[in-house]
């Protein structure tokens, strides 16, 4: 289990910018737990990531592993990075251009000050590392003679060979092409499930977090917007920044019609002129200025013509551009003056400046702000 | 590309080529017919003859220069390898205090010529230097404790030359490095030692190898030590053989052009080594993240050890040497540093340098020579790199002449200069358009390196996109080429006009009592024993060469432009 409490690192000056760092950032996270730290550059996610490795010393904060206590400012006590039995992928992989990819993961193996490894052992257990990770037979190839995706494969099998209480992955899959990185996706969380090891993985890239995490931590300007599972990052996004950076919401403006407790459903005067029925995840009085994000493709289209379905928000509006994406199509809407985007499946056709209902259940609608 | 685009190319190239073969080829061609013929008092060829080469296999005193050589080459080679190696570990990859220190160091030395920099340390560690002058003091003894004008001296007063300039290459080495690889050793287990043992040593272990093939290249052809430090003790190496044979009365040319030649073929098989290793150096560039910054190792308490050790560097390599400038340049005559001393300081050999004729003189015709010279040299490289970077008619060709004179050391391109134009009848020999002319044959590879890096960085769709738009190839060459690489011009242009000032080797044979430039004029007056107007004018110069060393270095920094250069 990884318990991390108060952790802050703060480079440079101390307000709230982009500049980078951390700020009083706590989560527990059971054995097992595939864990994404999800942001934009700067939010914090990396830094986070290099204190639990040891590679950054924190201002403050408490990190352990089990009982195994890693870093405690108070106690001023913090073991050193090597000596952390962490397993780490670099964003570069950093696979040692001067060995081969058998020394490359034995290395771990053969530096260990805890335990000594007998050659055989050695042997046994680069094999195994290298058939976990899909590249038995590899260990002769000189390092410099990967590609990409095997590079990557080495990296992670360095990274699990000395059998590791926490995986560390930065960005593992941002240097590898589009067509790889949704293979190694779907690999990485395979194995990471076989193995059953607690991962800690940073990415900006919002579709891999949603598709391989149990957790998720989104991360802005140093502090955590929202930590839950991807279905309710998704679907019940906490702020207008979470619900804009997970996928592309539609935010709407408008008036809170009567006072709505935090997880209540209330009406919304929205600034259209229509009122709606929606989910508060945040609570607002009766007059307050209120944001809603909808998922476009949370929205169905009918002819303006059918008759809503009960318990549905409705409104009305005119196609204004369409674009087909194969998979599915995308439809800008304006209803009552303000643009709504929308994706349907892509067999629906509907005709530039044709008149649509829109439709959409109330709790997929959510004030965030 | 249109057929008056490809015309214009060729004829440029066509142009470059005859320019290039009579610069680069004649030097080498007298050298060779010298070291196989016969003269007459005139100078007049009068027989074949392979005696030259003969005497060198016989000759006892040979075989003793070729091994000095080696031994001395090998051993600063080792040194400044070391010192500059580890200083800019330090500087570019730890948290060590002072590094400015390390940067104030290398600017300086760029700027100071090397027959200055010998010149002190001649004192320092000479017979009435400080270092001598305290263990007389403390043991009481008449003797020395330490001979400078030995093997030992030449090898110690050498590595410093070269340090800072290790420090410089190496540095870069250490910038460009991928720190995730150390960042996953230790992630892997690996203590700090382990990790500088396992992982950043073989690492920078191509570079490293590249580097001291460099350098021993360069003190196989260093003239200044040898020069200065080992003659007087009667050490001699290839290079003071050579100058020997030359100024000897009568000369002994043949001798000379015999060595010179096995200098060269020496050299070109090691530079062919230096192209292997360093193409082999590229081998290790890796993949750097997106969100790559170099991040330097936390030395803990050690940062104050690196720190005295930049700060002793900086004493050693250039506070000392300097401030014993500053003293000689004080004193109406060499004396040790003492009490007494500070009593006879005088600036009269400061107003010496501005009142006395010549020193004015002197100086503008150092100037004007190097700057001539790094003229035409970066007017040649700009269109010849061009052409030999975007793999233009005859480019490889083109590169190849231009980089040919890389096989001579200083001093036997000087006596092949002054060869070749003892025989042009043409009134060049004597004035300073020899040794300017020596200047652009010596330093055109490195114009070429600036040029042709700076074209590999100017993406080809750039010229491309204007040719589509219309542009003819002059057009293109005015308009796009010429304007992005300036930079890279620029800093080639102060580069070659700070290192023709800095070298002794060339011009020694060349420069007339006519026709003398700062290094040469140095030397004879260390020589003649002149040392407090030397000192003061050595130190005024370097003033002025550290000014434009600084801009040099802020050329390179804007630009980009990272080459192996002197």
């Amino acid at each position: 289990m990884l318990t991390v409490r108060g952790l802050s690192k703060i480079y440079g000056d101390r307000t709230d910018t982009a500049a980078g760092g951390v700020r009083e950032f706590s989560f527990e996270l059971p054995p097992g737990t595939f864990f994404t730290l999800l942001g934009p550059s700067g939010c914090g996610k990396t830094t986070t990531l290099r204190c639990i490795a040891g590679l950054e010393r924190p201002d403050t904060g408490h990190i352990a592993i089990g009982d195994t206590v890693l870093h405690d400012s108070i106690a001023g006590h913090s073991v050193p990075l090597n000596r952390r039995g962490i397993g780490m992928v670099f964003q570069s992989y950093a696979i040692w251009p001067h060995m081969t990819v058998f020394e490359n993961i034995a290395f771990p193996l053969r530096v260990s000050k805890d335990h000594r490894y007998a050659r055989e052992d050695i042997s046994r257990m680069v094999a195994d590392a290298l058939q976990t990770v899909g590249l038995a037979g590899y260990g002769d190839r000189p390092a410099t003679r990967l590609s990409g995706g095997q590079q990557q494969r080495v990296a992670l099998a360095r990274a699990i060979v000395h059998k590791p209480r926490l995986l560390l992955l930065d960005e593992p899959l941002s240097n590898l092409d589009a067509a790889l990185r949704e293979e190694m996706r779907i690999e990485l969380r395979r194995l990471q499930q076989q193995i059953g090891l607690t991962t800690v993985y940073v990415t900006h890239d919002q579709s891999e977090a949603l598709a391989m995490s149990d957790q998720i931590a989104v991360m802005e300007l140093g502090r955590v917007a929202q930590m839950g599972d991807p279905r309710t990052i998704y679907f019940r996004p906490a702020s207008e920044f979470v619900a804009s950076f997970i996928g592309a919401a539609n935010l709407l403006r408008g008036t809170a019609l009567a006072p709505a407790a935090a997880g209540a459903s209330g009406s919304v005067h929205l600034d259209n002129g229509v009122i709606v029925t929606c989910l508060f995840a945040r609570a607002a009085t009766a007059g307050q200025e209120v944001t809603l994000s909808l998922r476009p493709e949370s929205v169905a289209l009918s002819p303006v013509s059918d008759r809503p379905g009960p318990g549905l928000n409705s409104l009305e509006g005119t196609v204004t551009a369409e674009s087909f994406l194969g998979g599915s199509a995308r439809y800008d809407v304006v209803t009552g003056g303000r643009l709504l985007r929308v994706s349907v499946p892509s067999e629906i056709a509907i005709a530039i400046g044709a008149a649509v209902r829109l439709t959409f259940p109330r709790d997929a609608a959510v004030v965030v702000g | 590309m249109n057929f008056s685009a490809i015309d214009a190319r060729v004829i440029i190239a066509i142009v470059l080529g005859v320019l290039l073969t009579g610069l680069m080829v004649p030097p080498l061609w007298i050298l060779i017919l010298d070291s196989l013929t016969t003269t007459d008092a005139m100078g007049d060829i009068t027989g074949w003859t392979a005696s030259h080469f003969g005497k060198l296999l016989t000759d006892k005193r040979a075989a003793i220069s070729l091994w000095n050589s080696l031994v001395f080459a090998t051993g600063s080679t080792v040194l400044s390898l070391l010192t500059g190696g580890v200083l800019a570990w330090l500087v570019e990859r730890t948290n060590a205090p002072l590094k400015i220190l390390a940067y104030v160091v290398s600017i300086i030395s760029l700027g100071t010529p090397y027959v200055l920099h010998v010149i002190a340390w001649l004192f320092l560690l000479g017979k009435v230097g400080p270092l001598n002058d305290i263990y007389r003091q403390i043991t009481g003894s008449t003797g020395i404790l330490f001979n400078v004008n030995s093997m030992t001296g030449m090898i110690l007063i050498e590595g410093f030359l070269w340090s800072p300039l290790v420090f410089l290459l190496l540095g870069s080495t250490f910038r460009a490095a991928n720190a995730d690889m150390e960042e996953a050793a230790r992630m892997s287990g690996a203590s700090v030692l382990d990790t500088i043992r396992r992982v950043t040593l073989p690492l920078a272990m191509p570079s490293l190898l590249a580097l001291a093939m460099f350098v021993f290249i360069r003190a196989i052809g260093g003239f200044e030590v040898p020069a200065l430090v080992g003659m007087p003790g009667r050490i001699y190496v290839l290079t003071t053989d050579v100058y020997e044979s030359t100024v000897s009365v009568p000369p002994d040319l043949g001798h000379a052009a015999a060595f010179s030649i096995v200098m060269v073929i020496v050299v070109g098989i090691l530079l062919a080594f230096y192209g292997r290793l360093s193409k082999n150096a590229e081998r290790y560039h890796s993949i750097t993240g997106k969100g790559y910054r170099p991040r330097p190792f936390d030395l803990g308490r050690g940062r104050w050890i690196a720190g005295g050790l930049i700060l002793f560097n900086f004493v050693v390599v250039l506070l000392l040497p300097l401030l014993t400038l500053a003293w000689m340049s004080f004193l109406p005559f060499l004396r040790a540093i003492s009490l007494a001393g500070f009593a006879s300081l005088t600036t009269k050999n400061y107003k010496a340098v501005f009142t006395a004729h010549g020193y004015v003189d002197l100086a503008i015709n150092s100037l004007t020579v190097a700057a001539a010279a790094a003229t035409v040299i970066m007017a040649i490289a700009a269109l010849a790199g061009w052409i030999a970077g975007r793999n233009g008619p005859g480019g490889r060709i083109l590169d190849q002449l231009a980089t040919l004179s890389l096989v001579f050391p200083g001093i036997c391109l000087g006596v092949a200069v002054m060869e070749v134009w003892l025989r042009i009848p043409l009134p060049i020999y004597g004035t300073l358009w020899i040794i300017a002319i020596a200047y652009v044959i010596r330093f055109m590879p490195f114009g070429m390196r600036y040029v042709y890096a700076g074209v590999l960085q100017l993406h080809k769709e750039l010229e491309e996109a204007a040719g589509v738009a219309g542009g003819s190839t002059l057009t293109i060459m005015r308009r796009i080429v010429a304007p992005l690489l300036t930079p890279a011009l620029v800093a080639g242009w102060l580069f070659i006009f700070l290192i023709a000032n800095k070298e002794l080797a060339i011009a020694v044979l060349l420069a007339s009592p006519k026709s003398q430039v700062i290094a040469v004029a140095i030397f004879d007056q260390w020589v003649n024993g002149q040392g407090g107007e030397l000192a003061a004018f050595g130190l005024l110069w370097t003033v002025l060469m550290t000014a434009i060393a600084t801009l040099f270095f802020a050329a390179t920094r804007r630009g980009g432009v990272d080459v192996h250069g002197n």
